[in-house]
């Protein structure tokens, strides 16, 4: 078990490490620097960075430098707890994403507990009740949450809530409290506007959960425990609900492992559209700038979290399914 | 039909971030307008004057209502004692009327990179500027300026008496410690800026007294007073240099910035209070530092500072209590108490929110293409819409890539002048105009606005900026294009096939330059000339550029009005940027040690007029001017289409309570529009 947990924890390690060379690489790869991006985006906005400048801004970050160079002085400033300078924001990396963490994690965990609030439940009752009635309206619904992009779902949100209900449009707060020190007013304006990108980021998700469980829980109550179980006579709530429910369980626990980089990440997306303040657009933003240090440390923190999730729901499986558990044994 | 449109708005959004393309839905969603709808939203150029008679100063001054419990506590010295010496004031006359203190403009801004959304409100701390027509140079933060005859030195006087944002006096002593401690630091400014340099030698700064600097050149460098004036490295002003981090500003806060320089302590004790705070070298910490938009500590000279740094969701900035103008009842201004721009992660949330009447006073950010959806909500949002007309020639010009070379059978007729003629006469601009600049634009050449210094006379709008098909195709027969294939389109002469040009247009812009290209390709069907569109990301595009990979690309050709501030949209001249020649561009900045020479005399020619043109007197300087643009339009080294038009940041987003907000503004890089039009003066009414 222990000679397990460490194989895997080295493993965790070294895929890490092949994350942070290959995030490099990646966002070396589009032609140009940060320095040619900086002077187009400049440009574009009818302002200019002379060619000393530039020049000056090269040397200064360091790019004018091999790649090789510039992966071992990232590498080195993260070996001593520095992500390096975020460029266009002339701060930390660590402080810029610090930031934007702990609210993307406030939405994504919303929609994560919106997602599962409706899923489960939904995806137990249209299995328990097949071809009901409401298993087609939801069947339709689910369907339909499937089809439509999020970023579509947003829009049309968005532009009712603007038609409709005067809110503002798009992002966390109202302008009032953006910079309002935290206060229960405060807390409550975050809460009335939490609920759209929840729902919108939730929505597919819900969807592809309620299949999920509904064709898992499928399989579960024809096999023949559940008969057995039946004609013993349990009452029909425990029938279902202690083993065929647990064992449908399974892949939502091993989903976990791709949760946790999205609670940090948030959809880009969807985050865009909506101008939510998390590390979704933050990455889009360093990405088309090729910030390399801002890009490759949230790339390198997804992947980190990928690795870690991953780990948590093998061990979560082996403690919630018996079988997986007695098997490794 | 409202809701309609405002959907589409949206689906705009969508599919903005989904094509990278930005506005193109709603471009061409915008349904059969009647013509010349903005014709009657340009208004009269007009803005607020500067009373440079000292007898006509006001002598008992005010402050505004926020501050007044400061002054009571004794926090803050009463308003004279803020004030410089009342000869030395920077007095304004508002457009209108005198204005009330307070309140909160709301805008709107896209991130760090957006810096100049604020740079350009907060311009007042230029040495010299211009006034609001765009023509005339103004004092600034200095007071007044004169160049010795020999146009070799530019001497400024500085206010007595101003102070910075902290209370501490400004004096010359900041300008030497910009000149001596960060200017002359390698570490700091490796390579000295082009500005700062006559024909590549240096200049110097000197103090003469405790309120007179002199810039000194070692040859005559009369132009230099238009640098202070314009958007450049060292006249641009400590906020707008600090906010692009290159360390210019010709002046910089000594008593404040001291305790980050090595000279000062040591090298090991400012690399530690960098690694403490997370920064990788004292010059890192330093640049953060030295930004009005990332450090709200940092004294100022602006009439706003900041509160909540450009890294956080709201960019917010309340008044200077120390700032150096009043209005002629002696107010000090600005009125406007705070300034509170809310992030939009996309520029479609940006106008959606307008549309909503959420800003005050918007300019940047805004799309024309959305002009009927601004119009039809703008009694809802009690906001009205003012168009301010740009200066240069073209929004979207085909700069050629006169230095291509991939393929020798395009790179030799793009060389030859007559196909480059026949390519500009191929386009219909009025069909243009319509469609995307809902008629308010001008057809024509690159050439910028009849009424702008350099401009050689309205002929040269139109020259090779009409359409004209007989001779277009004449022209191309005469190239030795005349073969066409089954198509219609002509043929290659070295027997590869259909000629087929290629067009880079870069997405997600101001102006939807892909639809634009698009419209051009189908007319140039009629010229038997086939193009291929293709729409790059804005990167790809500029480092193709350098690489001299681009036949043609479309890009505005904005601030090449003033076209010693800002060439290089007009002549590749600045190796930082050139979309019509790199080569050309890093041979003429490296004085012919890098790069290719020209082979086209003409452009050769132009090279020399330009660098003479910076130690002349400005009559001989603007004889140069205009001949240069002769031969840039007659050369066609670019293709003019639509310009003159409010495309490029001149949709303005005005609230029906906002004051002194003139109905036209100058639209104008060198202008750092909307700055010419003093926003210390605007207020609520």
């Amino acid at each position: 078990m222990v000679a397990y947990v460490v194989r895997r924890l080295l493993l965790a390690v070294l895929t890490v490490w092949a994350i942070s060379v290959l995030s490099f690489i990646i966002i070396h790869l589009p032609p140009g620097d940060y320095v040619t991006s900086y002077i187009a985006s400049m440009s574009a906005s009818g302002s200019a960075v002379s060619e000393g400048e530039a020049t000056a801004l090269r040397e200064q970050l360091g790019l004018d430098k091999p790649i090789t160079i510039q992966y071992v002085k990232w590498m080195g400033l993260m070996l001593q707890g520095n992500f390096g300078m975020a460029m266009e924001w002339g701060r930390p990396v660590s402080d810029v994403i610090g930031d934007r963490l702990s609210l993307t994690m406030v939405i994504s965990v919303a929609a994560i507990l919106f997602t599962w609030a409706l899923a489960l439940p939904i995806g137990i009752y249209s299995a328990v009740y097949r071809y009901s009635f409401l298993d087609y309206v939801f069947t339709f619904v689910g369907f339909i949450g499937l089809a439509i992009p999020g970023f579509l779902l947003a829009l049309i949100v968005m532009y009712i809530g603007f038609a409709y209900f005067g809110a503002n449009v798009g992002g966390l707060f109202s302008p009032d409290f953006a910079e309002a020190p935290w206060s229960m007013a405060k807390a409550w304006d975050l809460a009335k506007h939490l609920p759209i990108p929840a729902i919108v980021l939730g929505v597919a998700g819900t969807a592809q959960l309620v299949r999920i469980m509904r064709s898992n829980l499928l399989d579960e109550l024809r096999k023949p425990y559940v008969m057995t179980a039946r004609a013993r006579g349990l009452p029909e709530y425990r029938v279902v609900m202690r083993y065929p429910v647990r064992v449908a369980l399974n892949p939502f626990i091993s989903t976990i492992g791709y949760l946790l980089p999205y609670v940090v990440s948030g959809s880009i997306i969807v985050s865009l559209v909506l101008s939510l303040p998390t590390v979704g657009p933050l990455l889009l933003k360093a990405l088309i700038a090729q910030d390399m240090f801002l890009a490759g440390t949230i790339v390198l923190l997804l992947g980190v979290m990928t690795v870690i999730g991953t780990f948590i729901s093998d061990l979560l499986l082996m403690w919630v399914d018996p079988r997986i558990r007695l098997g490794r044994q | 039909m409202k809701s309609m449109r405002a959907v589409l708005v949206l689906a705009g959004v969508g599919l903005a971030i989904a094509t990278g393309s930005g506005g193109a839905a709603a471009q061409s969603a915008t349904p059969a307008t009647p013509p010349k709808i903005g014709s009657t939203l340009i208004g009269k150029l007009e803005g607020p004057e500067i009373i440079r008679d000292a007898r006509a100063f006001p002598k008992t001054f005010n402050e505004a209502p926020m501050l007044a419990p400061e002054v009571k506590a004794g926090k803050l010295p009463a308003v004279d004692k803020r004030l410089p010496e009342p000869s030395q004031l920077f007095v304004v006359k508002p457009l209108k009327e005198i204005g009330k203190y307070g309140g909160n403009w709301r805008r709107a801004f896209t991130g760090p990179a957006d810096h100049e959304n604020g740079n350009r409100i907060n311009s007042a701390d230029k040495i010299l500027t211009f006034d609001y027509t765009g023509t005339k140079i103004i004092p600034s933060l200095a007071r007044d300026w004169k160049v010795s005859d020999d146009g070799k030195t530019t001497t400024i006087y500085l206010r007595k008496g101003a102070r910075w944002s902290d209370g501490k006096p400004f004096t010359a002593n900041d300008f030497m410690f910009w000149y001596e401690d960060i200017y002359l630091n390698k570490n700091i400014v490796p390579t000295p800026f082009f500005e700062f340099q006559i024909d590549g030698k240096d200049g110097k700064m000197r103090k003469i007294d405790d309120y007179t600097v002199a810039f000194e050149f070692p040859e005559p460098y009369a132009f230099f007073v238009y640098q202070l004036a314009g958007s450049t490295a060292i006249g641009a002003g400590l906020a707008t240099r600090g906010g692009f981090q290159n360390f210019g500003g010709a002046y910089a806060p000594a008593h404040y910035l001291k305790q980050f320089l090595p000279k000062y302590s040591s090298e090991e004790a400012v690399n530690k209070k960098a690694k403490d705070l997370g920064f990788d070298s004292w010059v890192s910490l330093l640049k953060n530092r030295y930004s009005w938009a990332l450090n709200n500590e940092l004294p100022v000279m602006t009439p706003w500072k900041t509160v909540s740094p450009i890294n956080t969701p709201t960019w917010s900035m309340e008044r200077n209590p120390y700032f150096w103008a009043v209005d002629t009842a002696g107010n000090q201004l600005p009125y406007i108490d705070r300034i509170t721009m809310t992030l939009a992660e996309n520029t479609e949330v940006a106008n959606l929110r307008a549309i909503a009447g959420e800003y005050d006073i918007q300019e940047r950010h805004m799309h024309l293409s959305k002009l009927p959806v601004f119009l039809e909500n703008a009694k809802k949002g009690n906001y009205s819409v003012h168009l301010d007309p740009g200066l240069n020639g073209s929004d979207v010009a085909i700069h050629i890539g006169n230095s291509y070379e991939a393929d020798p059978e395009i790179s030799r007729l793009l060389k030859n002048k007559d196909f480059r003629h026949a390519l500009a006469l191929g386009i219909d601009r009025d069909q243009l105009n319509e469609a995307f600049w809902l008629g308010v634009g001008s057809a024509g050449s690159v050439a910028p606005a009849p009424d702008t210094i350099y401009s050689p006379g309205a002929e040269w709008n139109k020259k090779w900026g009409v359409l004209d098909l007989k001779q277009a195709n004449e022209l191309l027969d005469k190239v030795g294009l005349s073969k066409k294939d089954a198509d219609g389109y002509r043929l290659r002469t070295d027997g590869k096939g259909r000629l087929r040009l290629e067009m880079v247009t870069v997405g997600g812009q101001f102006v939807p330059y892909t639809q634009v290209g698009e419209m051009i390709k189908q007319q140039w069907k009629k010229i038997g000339v086939d193009v291929d569109i293709k729409e790059l990301e804005r990167n790809l595009a500029f480092t193709r550029d350098n690489g001299n990979e681009n036949q043609m690309i479309t890009w505005a050709n904005d601030g090449s009005e003033m076209l010693f501030l800002f060439p290089r949209h007009a002549l590749p001249v600045d190796a930082a940027e050139s979309h019509m020649g790199m080569a050309f561009a890093k041979w003429y900045s490296s004085k012919g040690t890098a790069g290719k020479k020209p082979d086209d005399p003409e452009m050769l020619r132009a090279f020399d007029l330009f660098r003479d043109a910076f130690g002349m007197k400005e009559d001989d300087r603007i004889k140069n001017g205009k001949e240069i643009w002769k031969i840039i339009v007659e050369q066609t080294w670019s293709i003019g289409t639509v310009g003159q038009s409010p495309a490029f940041m001149g949709v303005r987003i005005v609230k029906n309570n906002m004051g002194n907000v003139p109905d036209r503004q100058v639209n104008a890089q060198h202008a750092r529009t909307p700055h010419t039009s003093m926003p210390i003066t605007f207020y609520f009414k």
